[in-house]
């Protein structure tokens, strides 16, 4: 993965993310950086802020104190204008753990709806796009479908072209496959494997540990609200340097007992 | 009911009746078309909490669904000339049919808001995000994901309020308007055969409820052609 040697330009910057629900401190002061390309991976046991995190990025969650950038939209949250929210929005794309896909639209609707509403491209054009997107998924024969009529890997994967249809710079994707049966997670995961290796900045909360193994030029390891251990793949999964890293893993794969 | 019953006469009063169906599809037209808007309206702050107004709109709604619609047409009927007598304005003169219409609007508003809000609250957030994530706004939002969603939900229970507010413009007649019922009341008093006339009068009625019910299922399986197909097929 050394696809970026040279001239790399920053893409996101989080600087002092803080968020609390009532008492509950969920994001303690997040700092990251991430460049252009990046594929990060965020791991974590459950409740540890990892999908707040990425939901404060496109302001589903207003965090309560922090600076987020993206490209050139920097919002504090301390000073936010609702216009700042559209800007940094158009910015990024989400994939959601339960897909979110519009029911009352066929999948090539799903995938078109932002390019008419928001980028106000013609019917013609928005349908080109989006019959092509549906292609890289492998939907091109389920363009007519509703999502109920989908399977749950198909329905994740129209949320996939859906994201990639505004030509996002960053997509985010929450827990794409937690939602899923066993034998649906390796379609998604293939997609955005092959989405991966074309340059597109990725911030990906999972639990698939192998997968974020494999894909990601970085891991973020949080837990408890802050980010406990950052490093490459091999940093974090065989040469972690914090314990609660190392319980984690223990935890979620027994198998690295050995590899250790 | 003096007279013996003549059933040649349902036939011979059907077409005299009929001819006042249209005072009747006035009526209900106009009162569930502003009662749609009232109702839109109304159900704005239930769905955003929004104080005071949300107290006010459920005292409204209430108030229409503790009392009989009979009640509510004679409140209005007595209640707004009253009203604007004290700001001077005649309404004496006004035809009855806009009180009645009046009426029906409030009283199917207050039904049509409780029908939006529950229609409107059940579609799930998730959408909504997923617009936002595109860079949607909220008000894009509301017309092309939640609206035509919530309307599918909402269809069945608008279409049992349409029903039930024809059948409620038969008592219009009570404040003198002619409509079908009140053409009827006028051949009986000629007449003499109410029984007839009854009968005539339900014979229209149920032709048009059956009518009715028949577009809004055709047009309820277009709402549904998107749910799943053990649904879609009810």
């Amino acid at each position: 993965m050394n696809k970026r040697a040279i001239g790399v330009k920053r893409m996101i910057e989080i600087t002092n993310l803080k968020k609390n629900f009532g008492p509950n401190e969920v994001l303690k002061g997040i700092n990251l950086k991430v460049n252009k390309g990046d594929i990060i991976s965020i791991i974590g046991p459950s409740g540890s802020g990892k999908t707040t995190l990425l939901r404060c990025l496109n302001y589903l969650e207003k965090p309560d104190e922090g600076i987020i950038t993206i490209g050139e939209v920097s919002i504090n949250a301390r000073k936010v204008h609702k216009k700042d929210i559209y800007t940094l929005r158009k910015k990024s794309a989400m994939v959601f753990q339960s897909y979110n896909l519009f029911q009352h639209k066929t999948a090539l609707q799903n995938v078109m709806e932002g390019l008419i509403v928001v980028q106000k491209k013609n019917i013609k054009e928005a349908q080109e796009i989006a019959t092509e997107l549906l292609r890289k998924v492998g939907l091109e024969h389920k363009t007519k479908a509703f999502p109920s009529h989908l399977s749950g890997g198909q329905q994740q994967r129209v949320g996939i072209a859906r994201a990639l249809a505004l030509n996002p710079e960053v997509i985010l994707f929450d827990e794409p496959t937690s939602a899923l049966d066993p034998e649906l997670v390796g379609e998604v995961l293939s997609v955005i494997a092959k989405i991966a290796k074309e340059g597109k900045t990725m911030i990906i909360v999972t639990h698939e540990l192998n997968f974020a193994r494999e894909i990601s030029d970085r891991i973020i390891f949080m837990d408890n609200g802050v980010i406990v251990e950052e490093g490459s793949p091999k940093e974090i999964f065989v040469e972690q340097k914090e314990e609660r890293t190392k319980q984690f893993l223990k935890r979620m794969v027994p198998e690295l007992d050995y590899s250790i | 009911m003096g007279k013996a019953f003549d059933f040649t006469l349902i036939l011979e009063f059907i077409p005299t009746l009929v001819k006042y169906l249209g005072i009747t599809l006035e009526i209900l037209f106009f009162s569930i078309i502003l009662g749609i808007l009232i109702g839109l309206v109304a159900a704005i702050p239930k769905i955003f909490k929004i104080p005071i107004l949300k107290q006010l709109v459920t005292i409204y709604i209430s108030f229409i669904r503790g009392t009989p619609i009979i009640i509510q047409l004679f409140l209005v009927y007595y209640g707004l000339p009253a009203l604007f007598n004290l700001f001077h304005i005649d309404l004496s003169r006004v035809d009855a049919l806009y009180f009645v219409i009046i009426t029906y609007a409030i009283s199917n508003g207050a039904i049509f808001a409780e029908i939006f809000r529950g229609a409107i609250l059940a579609i799930n957030s998730g959408q909504t995000e997923a617009a936002y994530t595109i860079g949607m706004t909220p008000s894009q939002n509301f017309r092309r994901i939640i609206f035509p969603q919530a309307l599918r939900i909402a269809f069945p229970n608008i279409g049992n309020s349409v029903i039930g507010s024809l059948k409620d413009t038969s008592l219009a007649f009570t404040i003198g308007v002619m409509d079908m019922m009140g053409r009827g009341e006028t051949l009986i008093a000629s007449t003499a055969h109410a029984l007839e006339v009854y009968i005539s009068l339900s014979i229209i009625y149920y032709a048009i409820v059956i009518i009715i019910e028949n577009i809004f299922k055709v047009y309820e399986r277009y709402l549904n052609r998107y749910q799943p197909d053990e649904i879609s097929a009810v």
